[in-house]
């Protein structure tokens, strides 16, 4: 497979897992401002946008901004990669270059989506849109996992989305919702992780402790880091079997190392523990994708010859 | 605001708006809700009906009426309840329930307030739901109402009496909950300039108060949510509380008794149950001692039960409790248990069995509401100012032939609020409130605001789903005692950068925290592709392509 190929393949599973990811954490983070107004809303704005990474276009803005504010910002535009729109439009991008090696109608579904997203969507009922945008982005996961061909194509993919996953994950956790709103705020990470009802029926205490450990921990959850580190591990081990040992060995030992620590963490982890887990998680993600980078996507710098 | 034509009041009574005082000026906290309604206008509430309506039959928010999944409807105009109002109805419904809790513990034990005299006791014997069977039945932490729902009015005083109490299944507070979310979802607006206090605690609060109540010496004790069935009209609350609690729902065939321990099916084989939230009937929930056709039931529950190797809840038997013809009595067991004025009052009613109030009640029938005292859901009750003379002669014949069947109310003018009516306009419809209390047995916690039931009828007054009614969020204000947290400090991460391969590598966005972003593309490598002529290609103009000049 063409390097630039199997680029921007992992890309695209980087990105429409962090449109995703990014959608459903303003739906729920949008809805806990509207309905617990107790704090200050530059207070629960902020709170979103650090984590994300995300800088609002005036820095002033901020302090009056308003739960539809807010939503206008975290949608925000094709150049800030952080936003939806922006995570969006570099997904669809990525698909134009490899249009002719994607299944079915895969780029068309996400021009679509990228064009209505970029016309604008209501800020006043935002859960609307953003719950269709929800369902946009699952019918091109769909799209992923029935059409692909099983080869190293949709392991770059899945590689991809794996070690965003991670990384978001890491970053819903930043947000601190348990902290900040006492009353509602573990429940929204949950929601925001779709993982509500899952936890509920493993775990009694809905606390922030809880939440943590199991969106950290838990085997079963498709979200918590555990499994998102097998499911990069099981991407790499497959992928190793296409390539040269060499090429994956830095990449297998980061993931697989993350795993290790995840899959056998301390069964009563202190918040310690989980911050230090945490920490590993995401360095692990940023080393993993760098290593990906340097074994299979090195490209001859662009040479512009001179006289 | 006149009295509506075919409305159910008498002439004359003015009921209580909760919106706006007598002179027509907005109460006080309710200004930015009118604001808000105002600047949707009729036009934006319709369209934001619409919405809702798509919503909740997408969400599946349901209620089953008649074999048909509805659902409820949901007025966008929520209904607000101020801080010290709830003050009031907190402590009322609190303490109505621990008399009540003490008054089914005698029932079902000594007898003394039978003794006493302070309730005839024909009045309980005859109870048709007294249910002997539960004689001797002990609750494992002496709750026998784990959840209770009581039904407050607001009289043309604005005082809040108790309608009646529900005992037995008490359903809607799924609406409760969901409510707030759909209103929060469809209408954010209106939520500017208010600190409301929350519904989300009450599944963990009634978990909490499920698993307190376990036999004695379960160190984790099982839960499950008994349903009969997905036909029934509250299927989707007892999916939905099962679903928010983590626990099982179960219908009768899932579960099964043996050697006196309630066990369900699974596919590890058998599993102990200990605690059951039920919401089935007592007719049904045990065919060994009621009725024997019930497919519902698990046979030998009840024996279980009294084994003390389950506790079902709500307690069996506590219907006697809630039935209507014990109402007019419950200001008296609060006194006798609690040596306690009662702090919400009843509403005025009739025994139907004495000859002297019956001989009062009797002429005056069509300024009464006639209610069976075992009825739920609106069924059987007869309005008597909407009543033709036919229907008022039937139930005076009735009352005579069964005293005991009935009692009679004066007609009670239900508070209003503006409620959306057709054409996008706000108009004052009848109200109730249902607030809903979970007993752990150290104490009885009151969910804030509870369920809003509303007439969508213009003038009616009878607000049962089941009776073309809907539902209101309803919203409690916080007094705003808690400080609030304080603001955070930004805080500015920036990873270490790290090892890259490129320079032109976007490392996130320079502020904020750092993402792991794709690579630039070269900025040359774009203008000379965008340079390449594409043959054929719209737009491109090739003068050596005689495409489509050539005929084939």
């Amino acid at each position: 497979m063409l390097s630039r190929i199997a680029e921007a393949m992992f890309w695209i599973g980087r990105y429409v897992e962090r449109a995703e990811a990014t959608t459903r954490l303003l739906v729920e983070h949008h809805q806990l401002l509207v309905e617990d107004t107790r704090l200050n809303p530059a207070v629960g704005a902020e709170a979103l946008l650090g984590p994300l990474g995300i800088v609002p276009p005036e820095p002033d803005e901020l302090a009056v901004l308003s739960p539809a504010g807010l939503v206008r910002v975290v949608v925000g535009d094709s150049a800030d990669l952080s936003t939806i729109l922006g995570s969006v439009a570099a997904a669809r991008e990525n698909a134009r270059t490899i249009r002719e090696a994607l299944p079915g109608d895969m780029f068309e579904r996400m021009n679509a989506t990228h064009l209505r997203l970029q016309a604008g969507i209501s800020t006043v009922i935002p859960g609307i849109p953003l719950r269709s945008l929800l369902d946009e982005l699952a019918v091109v996961a769909g799209i992923i996992e029935w059409q692909m061909p099983r080869d190293e194509g949709l392991v770059f993919v899945r590689l991809g989305a794996a070690l965003e996953r991670l990384d978001m994950t890491c970053r819903l956790l930043d947000i601190d919702h348990d902290g900040l709103w006492p009353q509602a705020g573990a429940a929204t990470t949950l929601r925001a992780a779709g993982g509500l009802n899952p936890f509920l029926r493993t775990q009694r205490a809905l606390t922030g402790d809880q939440v943590e450990g199991f969106l950290v921990l838990d085997p079963t959850f498709p979200r918590s880091m555990l499994q998102s580190a097998m499911r990069a591990e099981r991407a790499v081990r497959t992928m190793a079997t296409y390539v040269s040992p060499q090429q994956t060995s830095t990449l297998l030992r980061t993931v697989g190392i993350l795993r290790a620590e995840l899959e056998f963490a301390s069964v009563n982890p202190t918040p310690a523990d989980l911050a230090l887990l945490r920490e590993r998680a995401r360095d692990a993600a940023f080393v993993a994708s760098d290593a990906v980078a340097a074994a299979f996507f090195r490209q001859a710098g662009t040479i512009v010859w001179s006289h | 605001m006149d009295r509506p034509r075919g409305s159910d009041l008498i002439a004359g009574v003015r009921p209580w708006d909760e919106m706006y005082d007598e002179a027509g000026a907005v109460r006080s906290g309710r200004e930015p809700l009118v604001e808000a309604l105002a600047a949707l206008g009729p036009d934006g509430l319709l369209a934001r009906a619409r919405l809702r309506d798509a919503h909740l039959s997408a969400q599946g928010i349901t209620f089953t009426l008649s074999g048909r999944e509805r659902p409820l409807p949901m007025d966008l105009v929520p209904r607000i309840v101020d801080a010290v109002e709830w003050q009031v109805i907190e402590a009322g419904v609190a303490q109505r329930i621990r008399a009540l809790e003490m008054f089914l513990d005698d029932l079902y034990g000594a007898g003394q307030i039978l003794d006493d005299q302070v309730i005839p006791r024909r009045l309980i014997t005859s109870s048709a739901h007294f249910h002997r069977e539960a004689h001797g039945v002990r609750p494992a932490n002496g709750v026998r109402i784990h959840v209770a729902g009581v039904d407050l009015v607001r009289d043309e005083e604005g005082t809040f009496r108790v309608l009646e109490d529900n005992l037995r299944c008490p359903s809607g507070v799924s609406y409760v909950l969901e409510n707030r979310r759909t209103l929060s979802h469809v209408v954010p607006e209106v939520f500017t300039g208010y600190r409301l206090r929350g519904v989300e605690e009450y599944p963990a609060r009634l978990l909490a108060a499920l698993l307190a109540a376990a036999p004695v010496g379960v160190a984790d004790p099982t839960v499950v949510v008994l349903t009969p069935g997905v036909h029934n009209a509250a299927h989707f609350e007892h999916a939905f509380l099962a679903r928010r609690m983590g626990v099982e729902l179960v219908e009768g065939r899932d579960l099964f008794c043996r050697d006196g321990v309630v066990r369900m099916r699974t596919t590890r084989g058998s599993e102990p149950v200990h605690v059951i939230y039920r919401r089935i009937d007592d007719d049904y929930l045990d065919p060994v001692h009621f009725r024997p056709d019930s497919v519902l039931g698990v046979p030998g529950i009840l024996n279980a039960a009294r084994a003390g190797s389950v506790t079902i809840a709500n307690g069996v038997g506590n219907g006697v409790a809630d039935d209507k013809a014990v109402y007019p009595y419950v200001p008296a067991i609060v006194r006798y248990y609690l040596g306690e004025e009662p702090v919400l009052p009843n509403v005025t009613t009739y025994d139907l069995r004495d000859p002297d109030e019956r001989a009062h009640v009797l002429p005056r029938l069509d300024q009464m509401v006639v209610k069976p005292v075992d009825g739920s859901g609106g069924y059987g009750i007869v309005v008597g100012s909407r009543a033709s003379d036919a229907e008022l002669a039937a139930a005076a014949a009735e009352i005579e032939a069964d005293p005991r069947g009935w009692i009679a109310q004066p007609i009670v003018p239900l508070s209003t609020s503006p409620t959306l009516v057709e054409g996008g306009a706000l108009a004052p419809r009848h109200l109730d409130l249902r607030p809903f209390a979970v007993n752990d047995g150290e104490r009885v916690w009151v969910l804030p605001g509870g369920l809003t039931r509303v007439a969508l009828t213009e003038g009616s007054l009878v607000v049962n789903s089941s009776q073309g009614g809907g539902s209101k969020d309803t919203w409690v204000l916080d007094s705003g005692d808690g400080e609030p947290l304080p603001p955070l400090e930004p805080e500015l991460v920036v990873d270490d950068p790290g090892p890259t391969f490129s320079a032109a590598q976007g490392r996130g966005n320079g502020e904020g925290r750092a993402r792991r972003d794709q690579p630039a593309v070269h900025s040359e490598r774009m203008r000379q592709q965008e340079e390449q002529q594409q043959q054929g290609a719209p737009g491109a103009a090739d003068p050596g392509s005689r495409r489509g000049v050539v005929p084939c």
